[in-house]
């Protein structure tokens, strides 16, 4: 691991320039919108190419059934707006319109729902926008694989990457920008996480935008002596089983972090892995079971204390956790 | 491709009776709406959609969505007809592996929409649209909708995003059947308007009450309103929706949830009831009792007969009988082909020809071009050679073949080879030439004589009953075997036509109701006949049935 790079990019711009990079190899490629085109950073693409571009206006439900639709015909499509409507809105038609239809070999639809404001970064907008559901909801759906990418870079990379491979996708993007965490070298697997940093201690196993505090907290444990392994576990479902394993193995207790309900999200994946194929001590880290509310930007980092979704109380995590092993 | 109008009729009755013999063995699965919308199926299955059953996924081929995915039975049965399964398969609907689920799935090939969870289909055949046009493609999406899956608001989305991208490469159908699980759809969530009490017959007929078309037409659709049991208006709006270009279009279907069988017609109940196995031969019987009326216009004026056509359709008549005469073959005129053209374009209701014409081959094209639907030639006229020029002229125009024998004449010998593939057969019963005339009496006897002959041939057309028809005897002509009955003076003679029409329907009517509770006893004794009257809960048919089952002393 190289030094971490602080510089801050934004993933949806980062988003919507991959996606006419794709679009101008593939044709197949449509983008549908509902609204938030502007936002997301979808618009350009239908400047590039009006005639596979669709905004549905303020209709969710349409959004993710007329991707379907086109979908099945062929089409690669990429629905996206914000996390709080798709998947909060409109569920069923997720399930049953999109993972549900499979013919053959080809389980689901093509469908790539590609969203925005996840979590409680959201921030001024309130709770009532905050998505702290999503992987939960998503991850119970047969067929739907989730990913939560830390980084432009890994955007860039999955975007790519789910263009290219059959089924249905959901990706969860931050609505704030984020420090860069991966080498522009670094090469992506659906399924498989990445470890960051090395460490026999501890394993921090992170996502989105906790993948830099884990890093942060691996580094100010290494002054006093603490080795923590730092894994990113972008690819929460399908879930790197294997490297979970190892980390428990390995390092004997696993501290996970996430900006979603502890309940249902990549901790509790974690944990169903861990428990499941070499129990170990846990703590999860992440929303309280309980709404998250309005903040000023600036005022992001209170709100993610309050759940204790920071650098500082994943460190106090792993000395905890190291009693117990 | 292409059926005629007998045959659509017969492939409808047979998807029908698959229904009855999945759901009855699974148990469970929704008869009402698979009937509701049984012609809409067989008329876009027979003339409309360009599938191939070898190739389901064949990229040119027409999409049929099913949103209403609960009435998958009607969808599965339709596929069976069609080849893309067996016929028997429809024994494991809903049973463990079977590829025929509850609501229909991708699993089952011709299946393309996993429908069910209801609003979203409109939704996503607006994606197979869009796909089409992408691609430059012509195949056409058909979405058939239901009246209580309005109530989704995501058919609103839908329906403003299909106008926004002018998507007329789709055309929707909603079976406006007027129930849905919990009751009638005005009394639950009108789209009308709220429903008082419980007849709903009044709302069904008077279109100055229906407001669902509005809104669609305000969501900028094409909307064309239609009686979605009738093939020929079916025929005719699919023609419509299919050639207008600009703007989706929106087929709305008045059906009658549970059509065909009286007991399961407008009663909420069978929205997703399975019937009993004992109760499920008499509804086979039932659904093979199909019958319809045909006025003959030339009893009513003959300086008038755009009038009379008028009036058959306004009469809710099933077809209208054109009784053509050359003053050869009989000594009356009346018309020939020129007249049946000119009247052709009054309407779409099906004309059936009855050519009563020296050497009919000849003619045959005239009447062809004229725009008939079923033609009709005598045996007396016709030797094999000359009829069979004509049946396979009129089976390459997708024509209803027939044949007619006036009441002196018994089946020629040369017509047995035609009669598996002839679409109806008139059994003259008076001396044609003009109307008005005494039903000849022996024309009973002589029907057992011919159904005698037909079953011997395997007939699995319409027998006509045609001279001398009247109410006093149309139920003893049903009994006799008759499917269609001719009505001259007793019907385009009287000043109410529509009145006398209904009152054709239920005589005959009675006379079926007496035969299936005869086919009740024979099945099941008293027992049966009861618990096959008790169905019956919609109007005042049960009262009937007890007094008919009392008369006959079967209770």
């Amino acid at each position: 691991m190289t030094t971490v790079e602080q510089k801050l990019t934004d993933m949806r711009t980062e988003y919507g320039k991959t996606l006419i990079e794709i679009g101008k190899e593939n044709p197949n490629v449509v983008v549908l919108g509902a609204d938030t085109t502007d936002s997301l950073k979808t618009a350009a693409f239908g400047k590039e190419f009006p005639n596979r571009f669709f905004n549905v206006g303020i209709a969710e439900a349409d959004l993710v059934s007329v991707a379907a639709g086109l979908a099945i015909e062929g089409k690669v499509a990429f629905a996206s707006t914000y996390a709080i409507f798709v998947p909060g809105r409109v569920v069923d038609q997720i399930r049953n319109a999109i993972a549900y239809p499979s013919r053959g070999d080809k389980m689901g639809l093509n469908v790539k729902l590609v969203v925005s404001h996840g979590g409680l970064t959201v921030g001024a907008d309130g709770g009532s926008h905050q998505q702290i559901e999503d992987i939960a909801i998503i991850r119970a759906i047969p067929n739907m694989k989730v990913l939560i990418p830390a980084d432009t870079v890994t955007v860039n990379n999955l975007t790519w990457i789910i263009s290219q491979k059959y089924g249905p996708f959901y990706m969860r993007m931050a609505r704030s920008k984020t420090p860069i965490v991966h080498e522009d070298s670094q090469e992506f697997e659906i399924g498989k996480g990445i470890t960051l940093v090395d460490g026999s201690d501890c394993t921090i196993a992170s996502c989105g935008i906790t993948v830099n505090m884990a890093l942060e907290a691996a580094e100010s444990l290494k002054q006093e002596g603490i080795s923590c392994r730092v894994i990113d576990i972008f690819s929460i479902k399908p879930i790197d089983i294997d490297l979970l394993e190892k980390a428990a193995r390995e390092t004997g207790a696993i501290i996970t972090c996430e900006e979603h309900n502890i309940m249902g999200g990549m901790g509790s994946a974690v944990a169903e892995v861990v428990s499941e194929h070499y129990p170990v001590p846990i703590k999860r880290i992440g929303v309280q079971d309980m709404f998250g509310e309005s903040c000023r930007d600036k005022e992001i980092p209170l709100l993610l204390e309050k759940h204790g979704i920071s650098s500082i109380n994943i460190a106090k995590s792993v000395k905890a956790i190291r009693s117990k092993k | 491709m292409g059926l005629n109008y007998y045959q659509i009729k017969k492939h409808v009755r047979k998807t029908r009776k698959l229904v009855i013999r999945g759901i009855t063995i699974a148990r469970s699965g929704h008869p009402g709406g698979s009937f509701s919308m049984a012609e809409i199926m067989g008329v876009l299955f027979n003339n409309f959609l360009h599938y191939d059953p070898k190739n389901p996924l064949w990229e040119d081929r027409d999409r049929l969505v099913l949103s209403k995915g609960h009435a998958s039975p009607g969808l599965f049965s339709n596929l069976a007809v069609a080849g893309f399964i067996e016929e028997s398969e429809i024994e494991t609907l809903r049973k463990f592996g079977s590829r025929l689920q509850g609501h229909p799935d991708l699993r089952c090939p011709g299946v393309e929409f996993c429908g069910g969870s209801l609003g979203i289909g409109l939704s996503f055949s607006v994606g197979l649209a869009l796909a089409a046009k992408i691609d430059n493609k012509n195949h056409h999406i058909y979405t058939i909708i239901g009246d209580g899956e309005l109530d989704e608001g995501q058919v609103w989305e839908a329906a403003m995003t299909a106008a926004k991208y002018k998507i007329d490469n789709l055309t929707a159908i909603l079976d406006r059947n007027f129930i849905q699980q919990d009751s009638y759809t005005e009394k639950i969530m009108p789209l009308d308007e709220e429903l008082i009490g419980d007849d709903l017959s009044e709302m069904w007929r008077d279109a100055s009450r229906w407001k669902t078309g509005d809104k669609w037409r305000s969501f900028g659709w094409n909307v064309i309103e239609i009686d979605g049991h009738r093939i020929e208006q079916l025929n005719d709006a699919f023609s419509k929706a299919t050639s207008t270009k600009g703007l989706p279009s929106i087929i709305i279907a008045r059906t009658i949830k549970g059509k065909g069988v009286e007991h399961m017609e407008d009663n909420p109940k069978w929205h997703g009831l399975a019937p009993d196995p004992d109760i499920a031969p008499i509804i086979d019987l039932e659904l093979d009792s199909q019958f319809m009326i045909a006025p003959s216009i030339i009893a009513g004026d003959m300086t008038n007969l755009e009038n009379e056509v008028k009036r058959c359709v306004h009469g809710r008549a099933d077809y209208i009988h054109l009784d053509v005469m050359d003053g050869q073959f009989v000594p009356n005129t009346t018309f020939d082909h020129n007249k049946i053209k000119e009247l052709r374009p009054l309407t779409v209701i099906p004309f059936d020809a009855h050519l009563m014409i020296n050497e009919p081959v000849i003619h045959i094209q005239d009447y062809l071009d004229a725009g008939s639907d079923i033609i009709t030639v005598h045996t007396e006229v016709c030797d094999e050679s000359s009829f069979g020029e004509i049946h396979d002229k009129l089976k390459q125009n997708q024509v209803g073949i027939g044949l007619a024998i006036n009441p002196d004449t018994e089946l020629p010998e040369w017509s047995f080879k035609f009669l598996q593939t002839i679409d109806q057969l008139i059994v003259m019963s008076v001396i044609p030439g003009k109307s008005g005339q005494k039903y000849i009496e022996s024309t009973h006897e002589k029907m057992a004589r011919v159904v005698k002959i037909l079953n011997e041939h395997k007939f699995k057309g319409y027998i006509e009953a045609d001279g001398g028809v009247v109410l006093d005897n149309v139920g003893t002509c049903y009994n006799d075997g008759a499917r269609a009955f001719v009505g001259g003076s007793a019907i385009i003679g009287q000043n109410d036509v529509r009145g006398v029409i209904r009152q054709f329907r239920l005589v005959i009517l009675q006379e079926r109701r007496r035969a299936l509770l005869q086919k009740a006893y024979e099945l099941g004794g008293i027992e049966l006949v009861n618990k096959w009257i008790d169905l019956h809960l919609v109007g005042d048919k049960k009262n009937q049935l007890i007094r008919m089952a009392k008369e006959t002393r079967y209770i």
